[in-house]
């Protein structure tokens, strides 16, 4: 008798959770498809008005104009995949950092990343420093980009590995590397030509148009690459989330874990900061737009953190060229422009607490 | 040997004294500046700073005999910004280069205690640093002391300000005359391009202007309906980013490039060297290399905006020297543009001579050419 009630309540428990598995995949499909829906329209607007069929055709390889192949596989293909990349990116990144750092303020750039990553693509504008040797002169900008950020994530990891560090002591290094940085930064603004101090400024409002295909492929494959290692910690990191303590009596090496990712996250968030400079905002309201559809379980919060990060930068992507047509507007102002409302309507339609 | 004693004692005296040929002794002058303020400023003054290092184009042209003797601290702008006109003033007037320098100007971050320690009868700023300067109360504090400020314009509204600009700068060095010289010839200069295009019904070229091409990676940086904007307007051309861009400088789409069809394309450059190692910019300016700047400009060509359009395979592609857009010679660079947009009917006006006269006339340096260079097809 109780054992049948027993299989009655597991059998029903099961079903509670497939049907919960089955709501999650059904948000995670409608992501997909929005982000879908993004990319398109990514392609086919533009001010060249090209029909759709026209950049359907260009994109077969089939035969089109000279300037429809151009604009379709030079301008507006490699702008539109650098979106989705750099998005899903920094909102991974964010994600595992709000995760491991137990703080829903927490987004790659905490650690000071992307004022590193300023300063040392400043460096390069005002002073033509190169940390490269000559020869690799394209990629100046981009190295000194990515060697700062990864100095400073570096620092604070070799920090982090003393005794002692908590998370709250981690956030707080990384704030003041932050601060740090910002002032590097502005000093070298102080010095700079208006040349140099208009290149400093656009660079850290963000730009997808710098995109090459090589850029882009580079970061996809680091994304790639990262991916499987996160997925392979989804359980341990999903427990992190109930605190270290608990996530610690489950036998999770929580500082070693930690540090893992920070260092991870640090890798991935340098990447695309150097190719597209600083996009601050995907990294913070990505993974808090996919908490509140999907929770707190890595194997559906990490998708759903890269495909809200992908879609808020498609969608910015798409409207930065199409708000006054013509002009690009710098994608990191779109961002929070499109982010923001959005985010807004999330938190106050929901009412579970988002944190 | 009483009579060499002293004129020993006087040379020595000049020597610590900026040395100003001038007949006038000072005397108190009302200025008033571009943004209509009045200002009384002992003219004409001994003691000069110049809020751009780049004022020197207009004080060159106003005093050819001794364009820095009165300038005692600029900002670090002209070195940085024209490396190879500074160059050539360096090699004429060596102590330039011991002129006390600031940086931040612009943001009116200046230190105002370097100001009153360098003791200067004016303090001359461009038009585009006054918010700023207004923001800090830098004008009631600086006249607290006795230093009036007197703002010019050649880069916000060049074409509305730059006669006024030339006389108050002409007042502040006592040089009335010569500003009206300079002044005459370059509206001279300026209507011999206008004056013919008055008439002008013929079609008018669509013009992509790129806004220091090559300076980053990214493309398309370039003027709206002012500045380089407006001179390819007055040259008889059409700006395809005139409607587009709201204020002076904005970023085009590089595939609004492509869908414009430009019919010809002008890129602007200068000697970033000290900037932008790196850059792929056309280095144009004064002796530029010929050659190096129309590789560089073929290069810059093969990026997707331009590769696909039949200009950039024509010979109506152009680099122009950046600096033409903050300087009183901009009446070159209008003629420049109009012999590119209009060939026929420009084709007995020879800008190259123009600005060769007007060295000869004004200015203390001899001309090198290389402001400008245009790809053969």
């Amino acid at each position: 008798m109780s054992t049948a009630l027993q299989a009655d309540s597991i059998a029903e428990g099961r079903g509670a959770y497939r049907r919960l598995a089955r709501r999650k995949l059904v948000l995670l499909g409608v992501l997909a498809a929005l982000l879908l829906a993004s990319l398109v329209a990514d392609l086919t607007l533009g001010p060249a008005r090209y029909s759709y069929t026209e950049v359907v055709r260009a994109l077969l390889g089939l035969d089109v104009p000279l300037s429809v192949s151009v604009v379709v596989w030079e301008i507006r293909l490699p702008v539109a995949l650098m979106a989705v990349v750099v998005g899903a990116a920094l909102a991974v990144s964010g994600a595992q950092m709000q995760t491991v750092l137990n703080n829903p303020l927490a987004s790659p750039f905490t650690l000071g990343i992307s004022a590193a990553a300023g300063f040392g693509a400043a460096l390069g504008f005002v002073l033509g420093v190169s940390l490269l040797p000559a020869g690799w002169s394209a990629w100046t900008i981009p190295a000194n980009a990515f060697l700062s950020a990864m100095g400073c994530s570096l620092l604070i990891h070799f920090l982090s590995k003393r005794r002692g560090m908590t998370t709250e002591t981690i956030v707080l290094l990384g704030i003041a590397l932050v601060f740090t940085f910002n002032a590097a930064l502005s000093a070298l603004e102080f010095i700079a030509s208006e040349q140099a101090l208009a290149a400093v400024v656009f660079w850290t409002m963000g730009s997808l148009g710098r995109t090459t295909w090589v850029k882009l492929g580079i970061a996809t494959l680091v994304l790639v690459a990262i991916w499987p290692l996160f997925a392979r910690q989804a359980w341990a990191l999903t427990a992190l989330r109930l605190g270290e303590h608990k996530a610690a009596s489950f036998g999770i090496q929580v500082g070693r874990l930690r540090l893992q990712t920070i260092l991870l996250v640090s890798a991935l968030a340098s990447i695309c900061v150097s190719f597209v400079g600083t996009i601050g905002f995907i990294g913070l309201v990505g993974p808090h737009i996919a908490r509140m559809l999907v929770g707190e379980d890595q194997r559906f919060f990490l998708p759903a953190s890269a495909l809200a990060g992908a879609l808020v930068l498609s969608a910015a992507s798409v409207l930065s060229k199409s708000i006054i047509p013509g002009l690009i507007l710098p994608i990191g102002v779109v961002t929070a422009l499109v982010g923001v409302p959005f985010f807004f309507s999330l938190i106050l339609s929901t009412r579970s607490r988002p944190w | 040997m009483s009579m060499t004693r002293r004129g020993l004692l006087a040379l020595s005296g000049a020597a610590l004294l900026p040395a100003v040929p001038s007949l006038a002794a000072p005397a108190p002058v009302q200025v008033t500046d571009i943004t209509g303020r009045t200002v009384t400023v002992k003219a004409p003054v001994e003691r000069m700073i110049m809020g751009e290092g780049r004022q020197s184009y207009l004080v060159a042209a106003l005093d050819r005999q001794n364009p820095f003797g009165r300038v005692v601290g600029w900002r670090d702008d002209f070195r940085k910004a024209d490396l190879d006109g500074y160059t050539i003033y360096e090699k004429q007037f060596p102590q330039i280069a011991r002129i006390p320098s600031f940086g931040g100007w612009k943001d009116g971050a200046f230190d105002i205690e370097q100001v009153i320690s360098l003791r200067p009868d004016v303090v001359v700023m461009n038009l585009e640093s006054k918010v700023a300067i207004d923001d800090g109360g830098l004008i009631g504090k600086l006249e607290r002391v006795g230093i009036p400020i007197v703002f010019i314009d050649f880069r916000e509204k060049p074409f509305e300000n730059a006669d006024r600009s030339i006389a108050i700068m002409a007042q502040v060095l006592g040089r009335e005359e010569q500003g009206r010289t300079l002044a005459d010839y370059r509206r001279t200069q300026i209507e011999r391009v206008t004056s013919r295009l008055q008439g002008f019904t013929g079609p008018r070229p669509k013009v992509m202007i790129e806004r220091a091409a090559g300076y980053d990676e990214s493309c398309c940086m370039s003027f709206g309906d002012e500045n380089f904007g407006r001179m390819v307007t007055l040259a008889g051309g059409i700006n395809i980013a005139a409607t587009l861009i709201p204020g002076t400088f904005g970023v085009v789409n590089p595939e609004q490039v492509v869908a414009a069809q430009p019919d010809v394309v002008v890129a602007t450059g200068s000697n970033w060297k000290l900037y932008a190692p790196d850059g792929a910019w056309v280095g144009v300016g004064p002796g530029a290399d010929q050659a190096v700047a129309r590789q560089r400009l073929r290069k810059l060509m093969e990026r997707p905006a331009y590769r696909t359009l039949p200009v950039a395979r024509s010979n109506r592609v152009h680099a122009i020297w950046h600096q033409f857009y903050d300087s009183p010679y901009q009446f070159v660079a209008i003629q420049v543009l109009a012999k590119w947009l209009h060939p026929e009917l420009f084709a007995d006006l020879d800008p190259d001579a123009t600005f060769r006269e007007f060295h000869e006339r004004f200015l203390p340096v001899a001309y090198a050419p290389g402001y400008w260079v245009s790809l053969s097809a």
